[in-house]
């Protein structure tokens, strides 16, 4: 059985470095142990969340990035259970991989359970979660950066004197990154008058923020400049100002992107006119290549941060982008982040 | 009519006019014309699901899968237009049908395999939130997107079917009626009649308050069990083609939130005018009641976890009213 | 005769004004079966709350062994050495237990009971009690699998392990077949010989006439006969049961004009004998019985919420084979059931809602119902029968019993039937009301047929013209109400003696 399977995967590894020596010889270059031999090579994706566009993205960027590399990837989903997801991670360890990706999750429960992955010669990388351990590198999209993205392309919009409406649930570690952001900025500009702050996670959240926001453009109808750092938000906020008829009068700055998130930006007329974001497949190839690098006994650094790019609604016009794949290709700062790259690293973008 | 009588019969009425009274004067713009409208448009899909559960309730069930059949019904007409590329109409007729099967299903299980409706409607709600996904994966849907085989879907959502969510009937003032809260007051007013003033509404109560008396004065009870079904997922799924014209795409999600509003404001119907059952005026009062409350109190910048708060407060008050003063009201 | 083990002395119990033990006096002596028969209503239930610690009597005294008997609860009484199985099975058993937990029980509960839950010790205990009762039961099984017989089984031996000196058994075969109540008679027997005195209730006559060595009959809270001379004067017991002191009203017995409604070699039960009779315009039959013999069964049967095992009926000439009590109502037959508030009454309704819910399809127009026309249809009955109330529009809850029972006797006579059904109409009813309703279906009875099942002998003839009396689920006399032979219609309702005894 186990026979069956290894020879199976090494044939399977073996096909796929085949087509990766017709379709990019440049790749072929040694790599370190012990990638050298990458069918033995065997690693464990530790999920918390998965439902949703976000994590479907960071899923096809780790995959491509094992791909890539040639590596044996195993995906365990917790679903939300923290329980499970320790469990999960000692699962792992019997299963006998080398390395551990951690995706997001709560740090009393996986605190423990990195370091036994730790303790029983596992490398261990974490994905939004802090584990609290010296030994595993972080791998971050830069919270703050993309709230800070977003909010310098408002000032050079709208000059440094407006007023705000602005949406935040408190309690999710993101959001409260992206709030020191804003709140910095509020501190630095006084010409930024909050007139309002709300925000709501009922599903669908679209719906429940844009009923809230009609509340607050009703009670607030002079607000030049709503700040919605999370993209289901930003949906919401611009339902309810199309539907207060106010779209010439406001714009929306927010954060992360989608599909839907472009169309709707495009719409002629729309308010929302920036979002930055950090594209979710880099994350994901991020996370892999951090683990690699940490498997090849290098050293990718304490934090990993993948930087964000800022996507203007001009950018998606004049570029006539229509989903995340004519994104990626058609603005490359999105596509790759040059992160955790080491020469011997396979780019999973170039194919 | 002593002061009690008075106070469980028009207390609530008399609550919502106060609010509205006390809003109006606290922030700005509440006491607009466009502020009211607001208002019903802002309850209009929970009010549209909850006065589907009250069928459930009036038969004496309860439906606990409304809101994933709402939130399913927006992934199926995302699905038709964006992947299948189908128009308005045919969007429409495949979530109307979703609601009518998801309702007989429920029917089936309730009255014919005698798992209790709680159960039946909780495991259809669980159902319905991975069926959702299946089609797609998981992704949410919208015009561009990837397709599990790797294709882009470039179907688009119709005009016709967008004017759901946005177009707007002029009513003394121009386009200030939302097509949404037009549907909301035609269905509460016809299953308003259908409940207070037709002989099938009878037999319903009926059923609810004594099936075997109702048997044995010749009613079908099974089959009015099992049309209350359908009428709470044809309900449903009405909400959920609003649901997909408001937001303009597909999105995943359980609609426990739609679930929970929406029972709430049925549960709250109880104590209007003191009726101390299930009864469609009291659930559109209930739906008007949280929709005043929560953008009355989104208005004065009160967070989104006081409002959680102040519906569950108002929620058991209510059923403080229904269960305790009154005098019909039995536990 | 020695002394009695147990003896109750002019026990009195009121609920509000409402008498229902007006000075009750019985005694159980040991190694003796005492039945005590009585009708529904007559006291009996209290009776046996009373003794088991559930009520508190009112006046009188019990002794057990000359001593003073006065349980504050069932557990004090079971203590004391009185012990109860209740008529409902379940009552005696925990479902979700094994047989052996549920034989040891009560050891685990009150003083001394061990922390710890010792499976073994509790097997060991259950074989104990299992072997003295000679219970053939599987100590391993869940009481869920077992047949109803084996949970009573396991429920008297649970009730013996306390090694009572008097036991009582309520109505212990209401459940059970004929096999299963010979397992419980052999039983019962086996401790009689042990010398507990038992105080069977029943009103099944096989098995008074099975078990009893006395019988005492027990009627509006008194006892109305005491029989313990051999042999038992068993039609006695009935009559003093159900009562022959009420003032005759006399009736004049009609007799019906041509077959309205007639029954063909109807079986109503497996192993009962198919009968067959015939219903005239403007008559009235009372079906008569004792509790348990089919009446009820016949009334669905007739009113399509059951089918027959076999025979066939016809309405004016026509098969009638009602599918569904909406095929019923549809071809005339019309069912008033017995317990309104269960079957009848619909609590969230006011009167007039109530009146016309059978018929609202003829009361409404397109589908909407015209309130005009209901209330319209209320007021007339409130008034044809006198019903007490403010208007049509009150709640039924502020009704009397007997002008609820108006309500739904109204309820059925606003529309014209073929055959006009009533199971136990005078159940719950104030004699005044009894008297206005049978009054106004003898008036009303011309243009169909009136069949009314009853199991007070008073009520039947009162009001019918003629006289069915079923038992074991077929009809076996049949009288018309006109110097009627009591001493046979008696002997008929205490039934044949009881065929294959074991």
């Amino acid at each position: 059985m186990n026979f069956t399977r290894r020879t199976l995967g090494r044939l399977a590894i073996g096909l796929a470095a085949a087509s990766c020596l017709i379709s990019a010889p440049a790749l072929a270059q040694e790599k370190p142990a012990p990638f050298d031999k990458p069918g033995d090579v065997k690693i464990a994706l530790v999920r918390y969340l998965s439902t949703g566009d976000f994590f479907q993205a960071y899923l096809s960027g780790v995959e491509a990035q094992a791909k890539a590399l040639g590596v044996d990837l195993r995906v365990l989903d917790s679903r939300q259970d923290a329980a499970l997801q320790a469990d999960m991670v000692d699962q792992a360890i019997a299963l006998g991989v080398q390395g551990i990706i951690i995706q997001h999750g709560l740090t009393e429960s996986m605190k423990e359970a990195a370091q036994r992955a730790v303790d029983a010669g596992i490398k261990v990388v974490a994905f939004d979660v802090n584990v609290e351990n010296e030994k595993i590198p972080q791998i971050e999209q830069s919270d703050r950066d993309l709230a800070r993205l977003a909010l310098e392309q408002a000032i050079k919009d709208n000059g440094e004197s407006w007023k705000a409406g602005y949406v935040y649930v408190a309690g999710i570690a993101p959001l409260d990154r992206r709030d020191e952001t804003w709140k910095e900025f509020k501190a630095k500009y006084s010409g930024i008058n909050e007139a309002a702050m709300f925000g709501t996670l009922d599903n669908p959240i679209a719906n429940s923020v844009a009923n809230q926001a009609r509340s607050v453009l009703t009670a607030n109808p002079d607000i030049q400049v709503m700040f919605a750092p999370y993209d289901e938000f930003a949906k919401g906020v611009k339902i309810a100002v199309d539907e207060a008829g106010l779209s010439s009068d406001i714009k929306i700055y927010s954060a992360d992107i989608s599909t839907s998130d472009i169309a709707a930006m495009r719409e002629p007329g729309s308010a929302w006119v920036a979002t930055a974001a950090t594209n979710p497949a880099v994350v994901g190839q991020v996370s892999v290549r951090a683990l690699a690098q940490l498997l090849a006994g290098e050293d990718p650094g304490k934090q990993v941060i993948v930087p964000p790019t800022l996507i203007t609604q001009k950018d998606l016009n004049d570029n006539d982008i229509k989903n995340m794949e004519e994104l990626s290709a058609k603005m490359p700062q999105f596509a790759h982040a040059d992160v955790a790259m080491p020469a011997w690293m396979p780019n999973p973008n170039a194919k | 009519m002593t002061l009690r009588d008075f106070a469980i019969k028009y207390g609530f009425i008399a609550l919502l006019v106060g609010l509205i009274v006390f809003f109006t004067l606290a922030t700005d713009g509440f006491g607009s014309p466009q502020a009211a409208v607001f208002i019903f448009q802002s309850v209009a899909i929970t009010g549209v699901l909850a006065l589907g559960v009250t069928a459930t309730l009036v038969v004496g069930g309860f439906d606990l899968s409304i809101g994933s059949v709402a939130t399913t019904a927006m992934m199926a007409a995302a699905y038709a237009m964006v992947v299948l590329e189908q128009n308005a109409l045919v969007a429409v007729a495949i979530c109307l049908v979703i609601g009518v099967v998801v309702g007989l299903i429920n029917g089936f299980l309730i009255v014919y395999m005698r798992v209790p409706d709680l159960l039946a409607t909780l495991g259809m709600m669980f159902l319905l939130v991975g069926l959702q996904r299946i089609p797609t994966e998981g992704r949410s849907i919208a015009t561009g997107m990837t397709m599990p085989d790797g294709s882009t879907a470039e179907g688009t959502f119709s005009a016709a079917f967008l004017a759901l969510g946005r177009h707007r009937f002029d009513f003394f003032m121009p386009n200030l009626i939302p097509v949404s809260v037009v549907v909301l007051l035609v269905l509460a007013v016809l299953i308003w009649f259908f409940l207070e003033y037709t002989r099938f509404g009878r037999m319903m109560y009926a059923v609810g308050s004594n099936p075997k008396a109702a048997e044995l004065a010749g009613a079908p009870v099974k089959a009015y069990k099992i049309w209350a079904y359908v009428i709470s997922g044809v309900f449903a799924s009405i909400g959920g083609i609003l649901l997909a014209a408001r937001l303009g795409r597909g999105d995943i999600a359980s609609g426990n939130n739609l679930l929970l509003d929406s029972v709430a404001a049925a549960l709250i119907g109880f104590a209007v005018l003191g009726a101390a059952k299930p009864n469609a005026f009291g659930t559109a009062i209930g739906a008007l009641f949280v929709g005043v409350l929560l953008q009355g109190l989104t208005m004065m910048n009160a967070p989104y976890y006081t409002q959680d708060f102040v519906k569950g407060a108002v929620l058991v008050v209510a059923l403080v009213f229904t269960f305790a003063l009154s005098n019909r009201g039995r536990a | 005769m020695a002394d009695p083990v147990f003896r109750i002395a002019d026990l009195r119990k009121s609920f509000g004004p409402t008498q229902v033990l007006g000075g009750v006096s019985l005694e159980l002596h040991a190694g003796e079966v005492t039945v005590l028969m009585g009708a529904n209503g007559a006291g009996k239930s209290t009776l046996v709350r009373i003794v088991s610690g559930v009520y508190t009597r009112d006046g009188g005294t019990i002794t057990l062994d000359g001593q003073d008997f006065a349980p504050a609860s069932p557990a004090e009484a079971i203590r004391a050495g009185v012990v109860t199985v209740h008529q409902n099975i379940n009552d005696g058993v925990v479902v979700a237990l094994d047989v052996a937990t549920n034989l040891t029980l009560d050891r685990l509960n009150g003083a001394g009971a061990k922390f710890l839950f010792n499976p073994r010790r509790v097997r060991r205990q259950a074989q104990e009690v299992a072997a003295r009762m000679g219970l053939d039961v599987d100590l391993d099984a869940e009481i869920s699998d077992l047949s109803l017989a084996d949970r009573q089984m396991v429920a008297i031996a649970r009730a013996m392990a306390h090694e009572p000196k008097v036991l009582i058994l309520d109505e212990p075969t209401s459940s059970l077949s004929s096999a299963e109540a010979n397992r419980l008679f052999a039983v019962v027997d086996r401790l009689r010989a042990h010398g507990v005195a038992i105080l069977y209730i029943s009103h099944r006559m096989s098995d008074i006439r099975r078990l009893a060595d006395r019988i005492v009959s027990l009627r509006d809270g008194r006892i109305t006969g005491m029989f313990e001379t051999k042999p038992l004067d068993y039609e006695g017991a009935v009559n003093a049961m159900l009562g022959q002191n009420m003032h005759r009203a006399q009736i004049a017995a009609r007799d019906g004009d041509g077959a309205v409604f007639s029954v063909e070699n109807l079986s109503l039960a497996a192993h009962s004998r198919p009968f067959s009779m015939k219903l005239g315009d403007g008559e009235i039959v009372a079906v008569t019985g004792l509790v348990g013999v089919g009446k009820t069964a016949f009334a669905e049967t007739l009113f399509g919420v059951r089918r027959p095992l076999g025979g066939a009926m016809s309405l004016r000439g026509k098969p009638y084979a009602p599918r569904s009590t909406a095929d019923a109502i549809a071809a005339g037959v019309f069912l008033v059931a017995k317990d309104r508030a269960e079957s009848g009454i619909v609590k969230d309704f006011n009167l007039y809602e109530n009146m016309s819910l059978p018929f609202l399809d003829r009361l409404s127009r397109f589908g909407v119902a015209r309130r005009r026309a209901e209330r319209a249809v209320a007021r007339e009955a409130i008034a044809d029968l006198g019903i007490v109330c403010r208007s049509e529009k009150d709640d039924m809850a502020t009704l009397s019993g007997g002008n609820q029972q108006k309500t739904m006797v109204a309820r059925w006579m606003s529309q014209p039937a073929s055959l006009f059904i009533l199971d136990e109409p005078f159940q719950g009813v104030d004699i005044a009301a009894r008297r206005d309703i049978a009054d106004k279906l003898r008036a009303s009875a011309a243009g169909r047929a009136t069949l009314i099942f009853v199991t007070e002998l008073d009520e039947a003839l009162e009001t019918a013209d003629r006289i069915l009396v079923m038992s074991e689920h077929t009809v076996v006399g049949e009288h018309r109400n006109e110097d009627v032979d009591i001493d046979r219609l008696l002997a008929e309702i205490a039934g044949q003696p009881m065929r294959g005894a074991a």
